[in-house]
Formats: structure tokens, sequence, C-alpha cells
């Protein structure tokens, strides 16, 4: 064990020295101090002497992932690394900004999301930084509860712990929490890799939705003591799906798995099929398990169709068919309200609906708002959709009027109407 | 206002972190003194530990032995409500009382009756001398009880008194006992011992190939504590 103290220095590999400010914490590999470093403050990880069993190996896999970089700006990524000294080295990254909260603080209900949105667009950043990670043929190795925050007013996410990444098919010795990770690391028949990293996440999503593990149930339940044993068997040898659609045994269970139970219904059928087929199918076969790209559209289908209801709680269609809904919270009934589809984009528009502009232009950036659904301040019954892109927009109402929109603008949502977005997209309102 | 009001915290185990303390008379003084001003200390940051948890809460039960047993609360109290109760020595060592009392309530009709369920436990005892009761009937009972069994166990001898091999008997590896030369000691003891067998004993296992990781964990790291603790202490009770 060893404590730094501040104003220790410690020396930075090519580079100067780095200063300690304070301990900010400590985990099961070693602790984080704040340091001061080449004019910034940043966090250093710096591992217990014994914590690392393959240092060499670990230690060069290190100064790889900071040489090729972040995969995107949801990971504190790797930044510089310290000298190998008295058998220990460590790593600096950013710090984690204010206002970003362990997942474990969400699941334990000591800190609440600030709405449906943010938990969708959590979901979104989680899949989107596997999407990049795995992209620059890296796998992340043991996604859990402890490893990444999330902003709870946004859903922003970081994920920490990026010492594990390695390229595919390498392991630098970690090993997974038997909650978290595939059936077949549970069992040792296969390391860490992109396939056991999809299925972690779909872990995660599911906690991140029911707020409840997808392998426990009545059979878990029938456990005084989880021994590791068992953990093996539910978690590895013979998991589970607590909503299985063929095997009702691990049902969850009234009094213990209430989240789970009142939450799962509240969620679209397309939602809970891809849990479905991760969970029963996709235990063994791994191309049964929903790639990042799958992911994304599924959840990009759900964030375009859940509109909020103006009680405050947010209720989402099927499909176009369905003609109304029911509030979940106010029991108001709800007429599906006109569709916006601009490709593969079916958005419905509802007062505080957003347009993204990955919807209307060539990019990649899922979170950035073009638009906005807005209430006519004299008349309630009419609503516009605001312009909130870079680009002017020309609008075609049914009647053949056309009309240009710039940016702060409103168009009428009119059924018929056509969207000109100034570049080769455009949609239509029905 | 929406799905997620009324959100309970997700279902999680229980993992109950018991304190089996000595308080005969010989623990008068510095060492008592040490034990209640540590484990107080290390109480918030068990908290930490069991808030920021998904897998389990951490649950405290305190059994002090002397003439006579005392549990400090009728039953485990969830750390994030835990107040430590200062305890007073005096008296004699009955520790085969206290393996007695502690094998009763290692039942799922006592101590281990959580609706969600229990991860196994973790057992920490601490003494500085040696049992002045029949104790023999009493740990052989205890062995066979199988929430001990699984149990991370370590213990710590107070000075050079302590009945160090029915310590090692107890935890069931001579590794698992750390001796405590001064009071500077038994409080990083206390500190470690307390923070590891948490961390270790409330998450989901590790997926080694063992169906004994946790404990092996334990093992380890109570080992690499040890070896850095005998280099840097000196005698000073």
């Amino acid at each position: 064990m060893i404590d730094l103290k501040r104003n220790e220095r410690i020396q930075i590999k090519n580079g100067s020295k780095a200063e300690v400010i304070q301990k900010i914490g400590e985990g099961g590999q070693g602790a984080v101090y704040k340091v001061h470093y080449a004019r910034e403050d940043y966090a250093m990880k710096l591992y217990f002497p014994r914590a690392i069993k393959k240092k060499n190996e670990f230690y060069s896999n290190l100064e790889n992932n900071i040489v090729n970089g972040s995969p995107n700006e949801s990971f504190l990524w790797p930044l510089y690394i310290t000298e190998m000294k008295n058998g220990t080295f460590g790593y600096l990254m950013r710090l984690r900004p204010a206002g970003y909260e362990d997942f474990s603080k969400i699941l334990t209900a000591k800190v609440q999301m600030n709405s449906d949105m943010a938990i969708i667009n959590a979901a979104l950043h989680l899949v989107n930084a596997f999407k990049d990670l795995h992209s620059k043929g890296y796998s992340y190795q043991d996604l859990n509860d402890g490893n990444f925050f999330i902003n709870p007013e946004n859903g922003d996410v970081l994920i920490c712990d990026n010492d594990n990444v390695a390229p595919y098919g390498q392991n630098v010795g970690v090993d997974g929490k038997s909650r978290y990770i595939a059936p077949e690391v549970v069992t040792g028949k296969s390391r860490p890799n992109v396939h056991t990293d999809r299925f972690s996440l779909a872990v995660v999503l599911f906690m991140l939705f029911f707020r409840g593990h997808p392998f426990e149930g009545a059979k878990t339940a029938s456990h005084c003591c989880l021994t590791e044993q068992l953990e093996k068997e539910y978690y590895g040898v013979h998991p589970l799906f607590c909503y299985d659609p063929k095997d009702e045994s691990n049902r969850p269970v009234r009094g213990i798995h209430n989240n789970v139970i009142r939450l799962w219904n509240m969620y679209p059928r397309y939602i809970q099929d891809a849990f479905i087929k991760v969970f029963t199918a996709g235990i063994k076969d791994v191309n049964e398990r929903l790639t990042e790209r799958e992911w994304t559209n599924i959840l990009l289908r759900y964030r375009n169709s859940t509109i909020k209801c103006s009680c405050g709680c947010y209720n989402t269609f099927e499909d176009e068919t369905q003609a109304k809904l029911t509030c979940a919270d106010c029991g108001t009934e709800i007429n599906r309200p006109l569709v916006l589809t601009i490709n593969k984009n079916k958005i419905f528009l509802y007062p505080e609906t957003r347009l993204y502009t990955y919807q209307i232009e060539d990019s990649q950036d899922l979170f950035q708002e073009a638009g906005m659904v807005i209430i006519n301040k004299a008349n309630k019954s009419l609503w516009g959709l605001k312009n909130l892109s870079k680009r002017g927009w020309i609008v075609e109402y049914s009647s053949g009027e056309q009309k240009s929109v710039p940016y702060g603008g409103v168009l009428f949502l009119l059924k018929g109407t056509k969207i000109f977005f100034g570049n080769e997209y455009s949609g239509e309102i029905n | 206002m929406g799905k997620y009001d009324n959100v309970e915290g997700i279902a999680r185990r229980t993992m109950i972190l018991f304190f089996l303390i000595d308080t005969s008379n010989s623990m008068s003084g510095t060492k008592i003194g040490e034990v209640n001003d540590a484990i107080e200390g290390v109480i918030p940051e068990i908290k930490e530990i069991s808030s920021s948890n998904a897998d389990a809460l951490i649950k405290i039960a305190c059994l002090t032995f002397s003439t006579g047993v005392k549990w400090m609360y009728p039953n485990p109290v969830d750390v994030n409500d835990f107040k430590w109760s200062y305890v007073n020595a005096g008296g004699m060592t009955e520790m085969g009382k206290a393996f007695e009392v502690l094998n009763e309530k290692l039942s799922r009709n006592e101590f281990m009756a959580e609706v969600a369920g229990s991860y196994a436990p973790a057992i920490f005892l601490l003494s500085d001398g040696a049992p002045t009761d029949e104790y023999k009937d009493a740990i052989e009972k205890l062995k066979k009880n199988n929430w001990f069994k699984y149990a991370l166990k370590a213990a710590v001898a107070i000075g050079d008194d302590a009945d160090k091999d029915m310590l090692a008997t107890f935890t069931g590896d001579e590794e698992l006992v750390l001796t405590a030369h001064s009071p500077e000691a038994l409080r990083k003891v206390i500190r470690f011992v307390s923070v590891t067998a948490s961390k270790i004993g409330s998450k989901s296992s590790v997926s080694a190939q063992t169906t004994n990781a946790k404990q092996d964990d334990f093992a380890e790291q109570i080992t690499e504590f040890n070896s850095d603790l005998i280099d840097s202490q000196n005698d000073n009770w």
C-alpha cells in the first residue's frame, strides 16, 4: 500500500512531473488522486503494487491506448502514463466534471434521472460509445455498474476504467463481475471480447430501463444465500431471463423485483423483443446479441415516438397505426399526433418533441437539436415546428403555398406539409 | 409525473459484516479505546461502499463478549442507519459463548432472513487473550454452519497474549490472523479488514475458475497487507 502525500511529484513518461493535490478515491486495483500537470488538473489512477498481474503487458497496452486516442468524448481515456517506479505506475485522465453520478447510485435510487428522455439519451450515449470503441478495434471487457457515470439531467455518459480496454482478441488479465459479464466468461469458456461486451451492454441497458437484473427472479430469490457457486449457475451455466417467453420459472417476484414488474409493460413491444432476443437465444449464440447499430436504431425509434403529456409523463406510441394512447400517469387520452417522416425516421410531433441534426443532414450526432415542437401562445391548438438548425428550411403546405423558415422561424404543423431542409434531406408531415 | 416516480432501489442482497469483540478486562484502556475509535471511524467508509453498490447493501452486527455476551443491537442494522455505541471492557473472556450465539444467529430464521436474500457474511474477530470458557464444542459446531463456511473471516490478535492458534482455528487459515502490536497498527488493521471485507463480500463474484474466488481474493489482500504491517510495526502495547 502506498499513499501519496500532497505536493508529492510523480514522473510522467516523456514529460515533466505531476504534482499530487489530494486523494479522491480508492478501488480494488488502486487509488485515484487529483494531480496538477502541465497547467491543468487531472485524475491520476495509481495501481497498488501487486494489483496488476502481467505488469509489462498491461503497461504497454496502456501506452498503446494513449497513443491511439479516445474513441469518443464519452470516455475518460488515459492521456499520460507515469514511469514505472517501486513496482507500480499509473495514468492521467480528465477529471470527472460535476454533475455526473455513479450508475450504481441511480440503480440504488440514491440519485434520480431527471426524465425519461434523459434515460433514453443515456442509453444512446452508452451504445454510441461502445460502437465507436468497437469500431476502433477495441473491446472494453468488464462493463459493470461501477465503471461509468451518468449526468441525470441530460443523460450524458462518462466511462472510466479504460485501462482494461484492449485490442480484439487480447486480454490484459481482467475478470469481470459475474452479474454483468457474458455467461461464457462466467463459466471460463471464453475471455472477454466484442461479443461479451455486447452482452454486458444489454445487461446494463436492461438495468437502466427496468431497474432490476435480467436473470434475477423466482429462481434466484429461492436461495437465501447466493454463494459463488450459485452465481456461476445463474449468471453462467444456466442463466434464465426473467421474461423468457418459453419458461416462466424465473419471473420477477412481487415484493422483491417490483420495479421490473411495473416497468416491463410500460415499454413498447420492440424493446421487450430486443431484450428477449439477447437474453434467450443470445445466451448461447453470440450472433443473436444486438450490435450497437441495432440498439441505436431501436433506441432512436423509441425516442422519436415518445411524447411528453402535458402532465409531464412520457408515453410512447408503438407505431403510426396506433390511433391513441392513455397517459400512464394522468390517464388523459392522447390522439396520435402528426408524424414527420424523414427517410427512416418517423418523428411524432407533440409539444416539446425535438428534431435532431442526424435526421436532417449527414451527421453522426444523435444529440444535437435541430428543431422543437412548440405551442402557439395565442392559440394553444396551433402547434409549430421551430427551426433550430444552422440552415434555412423551405416549407410547402398542401395548399401549394411555399414559405422559407430561417433559423428561429416556425412552420405550422399541418397534414401534407413538406419540409426541405436546405440539402438533399426532406420530410413530410402526415 | 412519470414511469420512474415510484422507482425503488434495485433488488439488492444483503451482506452482514459481523464484529466479534473481546471486551474482557485485559482490553481496558488503550485497546478498547482504539477499537471503539477505529470502528466508529470506518463506518462512513463502509456506508459509502454500500450506497454506491448495486449488488448488495451492507448491514452491521456487533457482538461483544466478556463475562457473558451481548449484541449491540437486536438485529443487524443497515450501515446507513448504524450508530456505533461505545463498548467498555471488564470481566472474563467467554469466547465459547460468543461462538455459540453467533452460530444461532447464522440461520435463515434469525439474522439471515432477508427477503431479497444475502451474500455470505464477513466475520471479524478481535481479541487480546484466550477463551476462559469451554469453547471447543462451540467452534466445532460453528464450523459446520454453512453461513460460517462461506463467510469471509479474519481475526486480529491484539498484542502477544492473544491465543493465535485458536484464532486461526476460527478463521480456518493462519494467514487470516493479523497481529497488532500497537494502537496505530490496530487502527490500520480494523480499517483495512473492515473495508476489504465489505468491498469483496458485498460484490457479485469475479469470473474466476474457482467457486471461492471471494475468499481467495480476501486472503490474498489480507496477506499482502499483513506483510507490509509486519515490516512497519514496533511492539508498543
